[in-house]
């Protein structure tokens, strides 16, 4: 039975083609577009170190002023103080990491003066920066304890920068300039996809840090200090003038600037939490954190979930293309009705012969299943065609500032999404084929067959 | 051609009529709004530069290296790029076109409450109006004499005559001859003296929000600290700019200890200017296209399924003496009255959607021409749709009554 059913739908197929594939087509060209977003909105909402992104914590404490503004969400509370940095960093909590992280940039250049200098933009952080974010290393690791408490001039340097520089050969051990600045190379990293970079609260997406030092070279050599300073009244004016200089006042100061990290086992969560409760009212007792006491301390999941939730850009985008998707399979209802309705007259000669409704959906329902199917396979190369436009998009917008490898996981199409597509496809046609199959059902048998 | 039986044909597939209209009203809502907000990003495209922006390149280097003597190098880099072959001019400038975002007031009299004015100021030596191609519009051009050079700690002194563009005497003067008047640069201080005017060029996107693209100052002097390096604008020969640029760098990196931030023909600067509106606009653009294709598609399978369902009254309007123009005159008419009503609504979208951007950017993206163009090709696209089916319906064999079925 199903094999004479499934030879009566592909001869159905094949009665009409260009409507077939019309149907076909609208289908593929809305789910084509869906499925793209879907995508974009996938990749760029995955949340970064997904193995333990739960006991990865971002720490923010209320240092500011009684006269400050009340906050709500941790999103819109200041960062850390370098001293409160330091302080915490001080902090031992078996199985506790933390590490810190503040933006900087530099001119990268090597003694071979056929190399052409470099400006990159880079993070300042510490040795546990590499234990804790996991980032590829191509050759060598990060630096240790040791060499950062002597603010040692260690750097270690992204595979772009390695590729530029030195060609790409191991370079581990060999100098490169930041300005005039001598450091030595540590470590290159490999390609390093973040979804989201996530480290410095910037959340920017393909634009991956070139280099990373330690801070307290970073420090001692007064490296540019790219960062939003929410200072006290009083060093209010001169907040602008700590990106390059007065970097004695700064570190002594109640400015807030670097973003502060800690991983957390589970069992340590709430030791932690009362450990900062307790640093705080400590410094209370020094004259510092004039307020109520507010802490922030925040996982990957939570934050993610909350950044994704405000991309208004991609939730527009999200809107209308399920409406298009929508507008797409009314078409599609459309087109099929045309195509099944100039069946009637042999649906109600078979009726009449005796075939059941039964047989009659069946045979269709297999019809509709391989529209589906042609449509989702159409759709998903619809779909790669519609993610590499939206690609080449942002590296054009971008003014060709980001690079395709590292806008192309952002874009990729992978297994679960594809399997969504075919699934989505299919069932989308089934329910769109409800109404055309109904209708031609309930032709009454032999009611088309008078007088022929 | 009556229309009764349409609006009964109509009435009897409900069903139909209404997914045809709201498709048509989405279709309409998405694809004029976006053409809205792409013709308004368009149009500013096609805004004049005033400047040979395509055989312009900017120069932007940067030492890292304290030690070296920028004054120095700023004469030696000129001497250096003049030399090359299809090098018209060259000069320094803080500022460059297309991306010059460091707007300030200023002022006609020296009073606290003295009215503001947008612009620019260029710092530039008098070789920017060769470069630029600007002409003299009315006083004198400013000469080598007028130039102060010299580094910012060390000099002190600033120039305190300027030029300034046609847009900005026609925004600071009306008719009165803006030549000998004076200005303030901030407020109750640094006046300096219009010698002359010259005409307009493109400043950057923060005066363009304005609609104030033109508004532009040039002040003869060329300092440079630490921090503030100056730029280079470099006018070669036409089309050779491309071909150019490679060469233009390494001379530049023939001075040790420095980087080149920037290095592009104008043509890309100003290309950069407009991206970010541009490419979302562009993208919608294209979704409303394809949205536009698909409803054509659902037109055209509609129309068939509504001939199959009507071949009979069809072959009975031909036995009966309809012409086939007949039959494709009513389908035609028939699209017609559901575009309309689809349409008229889709406006209301359209309305809704534009007010909430414009709301959004505080800009009017309106345009009753645009939105009614969109209209007519809306139209015209449903009509191509029903054309191929209502020709299949007008070739139905009038015989076909005879057959009964």
């Amino acid at each position: 039975m199903f094999n004479y059913n499934l030879q009566l739908a592909l001869k159905s197929l094949k009665d009409r083609p260009a409507l077939t594939f019309l149907t076909i087509l609208t289908i593929a060209i809305g789910l084509g577009l869906y499925t793209t977003i879907k995508t974009m909105s996938y990749q760029g909402g995955q949340v970064p170190l997904a193995h333990k992104s739960k006991n990865i914590f971002l720490v923010q404490m209320d240092n500011r002023e009684i006269t400050a503004e009340e906050v709500t969400h941790q999103s819109r509370l200041v960062d850390t103080t370098y001293k409160d940095t330091l302080n915490l960093l001080a902090m031992e909590l078996p199985g506790v990491e933390q590490t810190l992280n503040w933006y900087t940039y530099g001119i990268l250049n090597v003694e071979d003066e056929n190399i052409n200098p470099v400006r990159a933009t880079a993070s300042v952080t510490s040795s546990n920066f590499f234990t804790m974010f996991e980032p590829p290393f191509l050759y060598g690791n990060g630096w240790d304890k040791a060499t950062e408490n002597n603010a040692e001039g260690v750097i270690v340097i992204s595979k772009l920068m390695n590729d530029k520089l030195f060609g790409g050969r191991n370079s581990v051990g060999e100098n490169v300039r930041i300005g005039t600045n001598v450091l030595q190379i540590i470590g290159v990293l490999d390609v390093w996809h973040l979804s989201r970079k996530f480290y410095d609260r910037g959340f920017s997406s393909g634009r991956p840090d070139n280099f990373f030092i330690p801070y307290t070279y970073a420090i001692a050599n007064e490296l540019p200090r790219i960062a939003g300073f929410d200072c006290w009244q009083a060093d209010a004016d001169i907040a602008r003038s700590f990106r390059n200089e007065n970097t004695q006042r700064l570190l002594n100061s109640e400015c807030a600037w670097v973003t502060f990290w800690a991983e957390i086992p589970d069992e340590q969560i709430e030791n932690y939490q009362q450990q900062l409760n307790n640093y705080i009212e400590g410094q209370k007792a020094l004259g510092r954190f004039p307020r109520e006491i507010l802490t922030y301390v925040t996982n990957l999941d939570d934050q993610f979930s909350y950044i994704n939730g405000r991309n208004d850009f991609m939730n527009v985008f999200s809107i209308i293309s399920t409406l298009f998707f929508a507008v797409c399979l009314l078409n599609a209802v459309g087109i099929m009705l045309a195509k099944f309705m100039r069946r009637t007259k042999e649906v109600s000669l078979r009726r009449a012969l005796g075939a059941k409704k039964k047989t009659i959906i069946a045979q269709h329902i297999i019809e509709v299943v391989i529209i589906g199917f042609l449509g989702g396979l159409l759709g998903i190369f619809v779909a790669y065609l519609g993610l590499q436009g939206m690609m080449n998009i942002q590296i054009y917008s971008s003014d060709y500032t980001r690079r395709l490898e590292d806008l192309q996981p952002l874009f990729a199409l992978d297994f679960t999404m594809i399997a969504k597509a075919f699934i989505t496809g299919i069932s989308c046609t089934l329910i769109a084929s409800i109404y055309p199959i109904w209708r031609l059902c309930n032709t009454p048998p032999a009611s088309q067959l008078k007088s022929q | 051609m009556d229309i009764k039986p349409i609006f009964l044909s109509l009435k009897q597939n409900k069903f139909m009529t209404i997914l045809m209209i709201v498709q048509i009203a989405f279709t309409m809502g998405v694809l004029s709004s976006s053409v809205l907000v792409a013709t308004d990003t368009l149009r500013e495209w096609g805004m004049d530069s005033g400047i040979p922006h395509e055989d312009i390149i900017r120069i932007s280097p940067e030492f890292f290296d304290e030690n070296q003597d920028i004054g120095q190098a700023l004469v030696k880099d000129i001497e250096r790029v003049k030399q090359m072959a299809n090098v018209i001019n060259v000069a320094p400038s803080n500022a460059v076109p297309f991306t010059a975002e460091n707007m300030i007031n200023v002022y006609l009299t020296a009073e606290e409450d003295a009215q503001e004015y947008k612009t620019v100021v260029f710092h530039s030596d008098e070789n920017i109006f060769d470069v630029l191609q600007l002409s003299l519009i009315d006083g004198r051009m400013l000469t080598a004499s007028d130039v102060i050079r010299g580094e910012e700690g060390t000099t002190p002194e600033n120039a305190s005559q300027v030029m300034i563009s046609q847009a900005m005497a026609t925004a600071l003067f009306g008719e009165q001859a803006a030549v000998g008047q004076t200005i303030w640069l901030a407020k109750s201080s640094d006046p300096v003296q219009v010698v002359g005017t010259y005409s307009n060029f493109m400043t950057g996107e923060r005066l363009n929000g304005r609609g104030k693209s033109y508004q532009s100052i040039i002040r003869p002097q060329v300092k440079w600290s630490q921090a503030r390096q100056p730029n280079y604008l470099i006018r070669v020969e036409q089309g050779k700019a491309t071909a150019m640029l490679e060469d233009i760098i390494d001379v530049f990196y023939l001075e040790r200890g420095r980087y080149i931030n920037s290095s592009e023909l104008l043509k890309r600067t100003q290309k950069r200017m407009y991206d970010g509106r541009g490419s979302r606009a562009l993208t919608m653009l294209v979704i409303s296209v394809i949205l536009l294709i698909i409803t054509g598609l659902g037109m055209t399978g509609l129309t068939a399924f509504q001939v199959t369902q009507k071949s009979k009254q069809i072959g009975t309007r031909r036995a009966l003496g309809a012409k086939k123009s007949d039959i494709m005159r009513y389908f035609l008419t028939e699209n017609s009255i559901i575009t309309i009503i689809g349409l008229l609504i889709g406006v209301l979208v359209t309305l809704t959607i534009t007010f909430e951007l414009s709301e959004q950017a505080s800009q009017n993206f309106m345009n009753l021409s645009v939105l009614l163009l969109t209209g007519l090709v809306m139209w015209l696209v449903n009509i191509l749709a029903v054309w191929f089916p209502a020709k299949r319906a007008a070739n139905i064999d009038p015989a076909i009554v005879t057959r009964s079925s």
